[in-house]
C-alpha cells in the first residue's frame, strides 16, 4: 500500500474525515486499494503539450505559391511570414505547402514520419455551415473567442455545461488506471483535463520532487509528521478538509515520487527554455515508469505567450522556436529510451487567431492546426483539409475566423482510441462525437 | 438590523460510524433539534430567527412554545411556531446573555424541551474584532485586534477609510547600484507597503482589485508605472466603480498590457480591422462577466433553460473601436516619442476610428464621434449595465470574506452597489462596508458550514511578517514569492488572475463548493509554501545567527519567547488564538499543539517556539479564513 493511502485511511479511521465529503474520487482511491490490480500489458503515454493563449496555429502551415499564397499576403499584409521551409505530405497539397523556418526543426521529424499535423480543428457541436451559423439553426459552442471558455471545451471533450470533468481524466478511470496518482503528472499546474472524478493531477515542478524541510528523515521527523497529520483531526469543515487533503496526497506522492526519480537517468540533453525543461521532467519520469508501477500515464505540459494580440512578428518566431526545439529533443529522449512507440505528444489551444490582422497582432477566433508526434504517429502527412487562406472564404464568419472542419472530439478520440479506449467508452467520453461521420481520423 | 439565520443542510458522517443513543421509551418522546446561533455583536436593536424542528415516532406534535429564560425581556413573535422571528432590545451594558427554551408536546402527552444561549454584544470582542481585521487587513497584529475590541465594526471601518492612503511609487527605490528600480525594487516597495501602512483596509481592497483588474509584469515590466497602477487601485478602493474603471481603462500600463495602447483603427484596403484584446476582457473580467446575471448573482436562463450571454463579437468589435486612438501621454507623435507609463494615454484623432460602434444593450454611437466622446460613452454604457453589481460584488465578497457567498448575500451587496442609500451607484467604500459588516460576514445568528476562504499564501506570509515585525539586515525586503507561493502581486501568469472565481477543486466536486485559492494548491506549490514556512519560522529568525544573506526577511519571535517565559505554554496558545486562529482554537487543538511543543523538548526555546508557530499557521483553522 502506497504511503498516501495508508494516510488517507489513517486519517479516516481517526474519524478525521466526515463520510459526506469523500468524494468518489476518494472512495475509489479506497477502491483501488483493494483492487489495484493492472489490467493492461503495455506502457502508454499521452503528453498534451497546451500552447496558452490561442496559438496562432494557422501560421504552422504556409502555401507556397500561387493563389493561396497571394491570398495569406493579402490577408496577414506585413505581419505574413516570408521564410518558409517547404515540406512534402504524402498527400499532396497543390501548389505545395511549408512551415515557418521558426518551426524547421520539425522538419527532420515530419520527413521521418514521427510528426503529423491535424488541419482545420477546433471546437465544435456538430458540423455546421456558415449559413447555419448565421442563422443560428444549428448547435453552436457556447462563448466562442473565450479564453477560458475554449480552454475549457479543450479539455473538457465537450460543451461546459454538459460535463465538469476532463477528457484525459476519463480515459484514465475508463482504463482503470487512476488510482496509482504517477498515471496523471501536470508540469503546468491544476488543468481540467487531466481532472476528473476519480483523479486529478499531481503536480511536479520542472526540477523534480522536492525535499520537505519540516520533517528530518528519522522517528523524530516522522513523529512531527504523525503530530501535524493529527492537526486535520476532526474536521468539519469542507475547505478545511479539501486543503488538507491535498496538502498531505501532495506530501506523500512527493516522496514516492523524489525515491523513483533519484533512479532516473539523464538521459537525453535539452534546452535551457521553459518548455525543454518541463519535457526533460516528462522524459525522466517516463524512464521510471516500471519503478512507479504504471501502465497509462497522462502528462500535461503548458507554454504561455501565445496570445499574440501585439508585437507578433517578433515574438511568434521565438514561440514556435522553443516549441519546435524543445519537441525534437524530447523526441530524441524517447528515442534513447526506446520508448518512441510508446509515447505520444499532441499540441492543443484556447484556439487559433483571426488570418486578418489588427495592425501588430492577430485576434481570438476558431479554426486551427496541431501537431502530433510519435512513433505510432502516421507522420509525415496534413489530415484535413486546410482552412482559406482568403478572408471572406467558405467558412469565415468574420476576419478569418473559421469554422473548424474536425471537431476536437475527432481528434481526441483517435487519440484515445490509440491509447487503448473501447469504441464505446469514446462515445461515452466524447458524446457529440456521434454528430460527425468519422470518429478517428487516421493519424495514429 | 435583521440577523437572519440560515441552516445548511451538509450532513455530516464520521467515518468511523457512531452508535446513536437509542432510549426505546414506552411512549414516544418528541425529539427537537435546535440550528446553533453563534454569538454576535451589533450595535443596534436586532431581530433575531430561532429555528428549529421536531419528530415524534408515534403520534404527532400537538404544542410547541418557545419562552424565554434568560437576558432581557425579548419579543418572541411566534411563540407557537417552530421558526420564530424574535425582536431583542439593546443591551444595557456592552453585552447581554440570552437563553431561549423551546417545550414540544407531543399527542400522547409527552413533552421535551430544549434550550439555546448565545450572547449579543454590543462592541467588539477581542475574537471578533480578530475575525473582521483578518478579512479587512492584509493580516492582522496583535496590536491592532486590541485597538479594535471594544469599538463596533462600522466604527473600526469608518477609521480606516479615513485614514491618509499609503501611497507606492514614492516607496521605490533604485535598485541597488542602478540608477532605475527593477521589479524587484517594485515588490519590495509592495512588501515595505503591506507590512507597514496603516491603512490596512484599504491595502486590502486594493490587493483584492489587482485581482480583478488584473495587470502583470510578467508580460513586460515597468517598475514605476506598475507601483503607480496600484496607487490608483488604491486611490479608487473606496471611490466610484465607474471612476475606476475609466482610470483603469486610460492607464498606460493596461493599455500596454492588453493591448488597446497604439491600437488604431481599421485599414479595410489592408484587411486591418482594430485590436480586440481590451474590448473583449474589459467586458468579460472586469465589469459584466459573460453570462446575463440576477441581482443575486445568479445566472439568468432563456426559455430552455439556457445560460444567455453579454454580449457577442458584433459588441466585442463595436467596443475595439472606441479603443483606438490611444497612446502614451504628451508623446511627440503617435508613434514615436517618450513612453509615459504614470499619465493616463491621450487620444489622437487621427488613429481613432469614426465608424458607428455598435455597444451593449443595442446602444450605438453614431460615426464621427471624438475618441473622448467615445469613450465616455462606452464606459457608460459598460458600468451601468445590471450585470455590474452582481458580477463586481461576488468578486469583492470572494476575496475578502468567502468563497461561496448565498445569493442573498450576493443580492444584499448588489443592492448597496446600486445605491448606496443616498442615490449613489458604484460606491466601492459602501460596498466594501457592507461586504464586512453583513450578517454572513459576521456570522450573526447562525454558521454556515462552509463559509470562509482558503488563505491566500501571500496574505499568509504577510500576516506572520506583521506580526513578528519581520526586518532583513539589508532594509531592502527582495521578496520573491513566484515559486515559494506560486503567487506574487502583479505578477499573474495572464489576465485571468492566479486563479478563477469558479475554480472546484475535485475533492468539492459533490458538494459543489468554489474555492479559487485552491487552483494553485498544487502538489508542487503546497510543497514550496510548507518548506518556505518552516524556514521563515524556525531559521529565517532574528535571533539566528547563522542568516549571512543580508536579504532574508528575520522574523522576530522575542515577544512569543517572553511571554511563554513570563506567563507559560497556555499563554503563549492564547496568543496565538487571538492573533491567528480568532478564538477557534478547541482544547483538543490546544492538546495536539502542547504534544508538539514538547515533542522539541531538547531544541532551543526558540526551536520549540518556531515549530509550533509553524504548526499554528498550518493548522486548517488557520488555512482557511472563516
Amino acid at each position: 500500500m502506497d504511503t498516501s493511502r495508508r494516510h488517507f485511511i489513517n486519517m479516516c479511521f481517526k474519524g478525521g474525515l466526515s463520510l459526506s465529503a469523500l468524494t468518489s474520487f476518494q472512495l475509489q482511491a479506497i477502491d483501488g486499494l483493494i483492487n489495484s490490480s493492472q489490467q493492461l500489458d503495455d506502457y502508454k503515454a499521452l503528453v498534451c503539450i497546451y500552447l496558452k493563449g490561442g496559438n496562432d496555429s494557422l501560421n504552422m502551415l504556409l502555401p507556397m505559391q500561387a493563389e493561396p499564397l497571394q491570398n495569406y499576403l493579402a490577408s496577414r499584409q506585413d505581419m505574413a511570414i516570408t521564410e518558409v521551409t517547404p515540406i512534402s505530405p504524402l498527400t499532396t497539397i497543390e501548389g505545395g505547402i511549408g512551415i515557418p523556418n521558426s518551426l524547421s526543426p520539425l522538419h527532420t521529424l515530419f520527413d521521418q514520419q514521427r510528426l503529423a499535423f491535424v488541419a482545420n480543428v477546433g471546437s465544435l457541436i456538430t458540423p455546421l455551415t456558415l449559413t447555419q451559423y448565421k442563422a443560428k439553426n444549428a448547435a453552436i459552442p457556447k462563448h466562442l473567442f473565450s479564453h477560458n471558455s475554449q480552454q475549457a471545451t479543450s479539455m473538457l471533450g465537450g460543451e461546459q455545461n454538459n460535463t465538469h470533468h476532463g477528457w484525459g481524466a476519463k480515459l484514465l478511470e475508463g482504463l482503470n488506471s487512476h488510482h496509482n496518482f504517477a498515471t496523471n503528472i501536470s508540469l503546468g499546474g491544476q488543468n481540467i483535463w487531466q481532472t476528473g472524478d476519480g483523479t486529478a493531477p499531481h503536480s511536479l515542478s520542472r526540477s523534480g520532487a522536492l525535499n520537505i524541510r519540516a520533517f528530518t528523515k528519522d522517528d523524530h521527523g516522522n513523529s512531527f509528521r504523525e503530530q501535524l497529520i493529527n492537526l486535520l483531526s476532526e474536521q468539519q469543515h469542507p475547505l478545511k478538509q479539501a486543503h488538507q487533503q491535498a496538502l498531505w496526497s501532495a506530501i506523500d506522492n512527493n516522496d514516492e515520487l523524489y525515491l523513483a526519480l533519484t533512479a532516473s537517468e539523464e538521459g537525453a540533453i535539452f534546452s535551457n527554455t521553459l518548455l525543454s525543461k518541463k519535457l526533460q521532467m516528462v522524459a525522466k519520469m517516463i524512464s521510471v515508469n516500471s519503478k512507479l508501477n504504471v501502465k497509462r500515464q497522462l502528462f500535461f505540459v503548458d507554454m504561455g505567450g501565445f496570445d499574440t494580440h501585439d508585437n507578433q512578428v517578433e515574438k511568434q518566431p521565438q514561440l514556435f522556436s522553443e516549441l519546435a526545439n524543445a519537441m525534437v529533443e524530447f523526441d530524441n529522449a524517447m528515442q534513447q529510451q526506446g520508448m518512441q512507440d510508446s509515447v505520444t505528444s499532441f499540441t492543443l489551444s484556447d484556439f487559433a487567431r483571426s488570418l486578418s490582422s489588427n495592425g501588430d497582432g492577430t485576434d481570438h477566433a476558431w479554426a486551427g492546426n496541431q501537431m502530433v508526434m510519435g512513433g505510432a504517429v502516421n507522420g509525415g502527412d496534413i489530415y484535413g483539409k486546410l482552412a482559406s487562406f482568403s478572408l471572406n472564404s467558405e467558412f469565415d464568419v468574420g476576419g478569418g475566423r473559421f469554422i473548424p472542419q474536425i471537431a476536437n472530439e475527432q481528434y481526441f478520440a483517435t487519440l484515445a482510441k490509440w491509447y487503448g479506449a473501447s469504441d464505446s467508452m469514446i462515445q461515452d467520453i466524447f458524446p457529440t462525437l456521434s454528430n460527425f461521420d468519422n470518429h478517428y481520423l487516421g493519424f495514429i | 438590523m435583521y440577523v437572519y439565520l440560515l441552516v445548511i443542510a451538509i450532513f455530516m458522517l464520521g467515518c468511523g460510524g457512531q452508535e446513536g443513543d437509542d432510549p426505546s421509551p414506552t411512549q414516544a418522546i418528541p425529539q427537537i433539534s435546535i440550528a446553533p446561533m453563534a454569538d454576535y455583536y451589533s450595535a443596534t436593536t436586532t431581530e433575531i430567527i430561532l429555528s428549529a424542528t421536531a419528530v415524534i415516532e408515534s403520534g404527532e406534535i400537538t404544542e410547541v412554545l418557545w419562552q424565554q429564560t434568560d437576558g432581557l425581556n425579548a419579543d418572541i413573535r411566534s411563540p407557537n411556531a417552530l421558526n420564530t422571528a424574535v425582536y431583542l432590545s439593546l443591551p444595557t451594558s456592552s453585552s447581554q446573555a440570552y437563553t431561549f427554551e423551546l417545550t414540544v408536546t407531543g399527542s400522547e402527552g409527552t413533552t421535551a424541551s430544549k434550550s439555546i444561549s448565545f450572547s449579543h454584544y454590543l462592541v467588539m470582542d477581542k475574537f471578533q474584532a480578530a475575525r473582521l481585521l483578518h478579512q479587512g487587513t492584509m493580516g492582522p497584529t496583535l496590536n491592532e485586534i486590541t485597538q479594535a475590541t471594544g469599538l463596533t465594526g462600522q466604527q473600526w471601518l469608518q477609521d480606516q477609510i479615513e485614514l491618509p492612503i499609503t501611497h507606492h511609487l514614492p516607496l521605490l527605490q533604485n535598485y541597488p547600484e542602478k540608477d532605475s528600480p527593477t521589479r524587484t525594487s517594485r515588490l519590495d516597495t509592495w512588501w515595505k507597503a503591506s507590512l507597514n501602512a496603516p491603512d490596512q483596509l484599504r491595502q486590502r481592497v486594493a490587493f483584492a482589485l489587482s485581482q480583478i483588474f488584473v495587470v502583470s509584469d510578467e508580460s513586460f515590466t515597468q517598475p514605476a508605472g506598475q507601483a503607480h497602477y496600484y496607487d490608483l487601485l488604491l486611490n479608487h478602493s473606496f471611490g466610484n466603480y465607474r471612476e475606476l474603471l475609466e482610470a483603469v481603462t486610460l492607464s498606460p500600463i493596461m493599455g500596454r498590457y492588453l493591448s488597446h495602447l497604439g491600437n488604431q483603427k481599421g485599414d479595410p484596403n489592408k484587411n486591418i480591422r482594430p485590436d480586440e484584446n481590451y474590448a473583449r476582457e474589459v467586458m468579460q473580467l472586469f465589469s459584466i462577466g459573460l453570462t446575463k446575471l440576477n441581482l443575486d448573482g445568479s445566472n439568468r436562463l432563456d426559455e430552455n433553460g439556457q445560460t444567455i450571454p453579454t454580449f457577442n463579437q458584433t459588441e466585442v468589435e463595436g467596443l475595439a473601436k472606441v479603443f483606438t486612438g490611444w497612446t502614451y501621454a504628451n508623446r511627440a507623435s503617435w508613434t514615436s516619442g517618450s513612453a509615459d507609463y504614470i499619465n493616463p494615454m491621450q487620444a489622437w484623432a487621427n488613429y481613432h476610428s469614426t465608424a458607428e460602434k455598435h455597444l451593449l444593450n443595442g446602444v450605438i454611437l453614431p460615426a464621427g464621434q471624438s475618441a473622448e466622446l467615445d469613450l465616455q460613452q462606452a464606459l457608460d454604457n459598460l458600468a451601468n449595465h445590471p450585470n455590474v453589481a452582481p458580477f463586481i460584488s461576488k468578486l469583492l465578497i470572494q476575496r475578502l470574506v468567502t468563497s461561496n457567498p448565498t445569493p442573498q448575500y450576493i443580492g444584499r451587496i448588489s443592492s448597496v452597489f446600486n445605491d448606496n442609500g443616498q442615490g449613489g451607484y458604484g460606491d466601492l467604500g459602501a460596498v466594501v462596508t457592507a461586504i464586512l459588516l453583513d450578517d454572513e460576514a459576521r456570522q450573526h445568528g447562525g454558521v454556515i458550514q462552509y463559509v470562509g476562504k482558503v488563505r491566500e499564501p501571500i496574505l499568509r506570509t504577510v500576516q506572520l511578517w506583521r506580526e513578528t515585525n519581520a526586518q532583513s539586515n539589508s532594509g531592502w525586503y527582495f521578496i520573491n514569492t513566484k515559486i515559494s507561493h506560486g503567487q506574487q502581486p502583479l505578477s499573474s501568469p495572464s489576465v485571468f488572475n492566479f486563479y478563477q472565481s469558479d475554480y472546484i477543486p475535485t475533492n468539492l466536486t459533490v458538494l459543489k463548493l468554489y474555492a479559487p485559492e485552491m487552483q494553485i494548491a498544487t502538489s508542487t506549490n503546497l510543497i514550496s509554501y510548507f518548506n518556505f514556512q518552516h524556514q521563515a519560522t524556525t531559521s529565517n529568525i532574528a535571533s539566528n545567527n547563522q542568516i549571512t544573506n543580508e536579504y532574508a526577511m528575520l522574523a522576530n519571535l522575542d515577544y512569543q519567547i517572553d511571554l511563554y517565559q513570563m506567563q507559560g505554554l497556555n499563554s503563549l496558545l492564547d496568543y496565538y488564538d487571538t492573533v491567528f486562529l480568532s478564538g477557534q482554537l478547541t482544547p483538543e487543538m490546544g492538546e495536539q499543539f502542547t504534544l508538539i511543543f514538547n515533542h522539541f523538548s531538547n531544541k532551543q526555546l526558540e526551536q520549540r517556539i518556531g515549530n509550533l508557530l509553524f504548526a499554528v499557521i498550518n493548522s486548517p483553522a488557520y488555512v482557511v479564513q472563516q
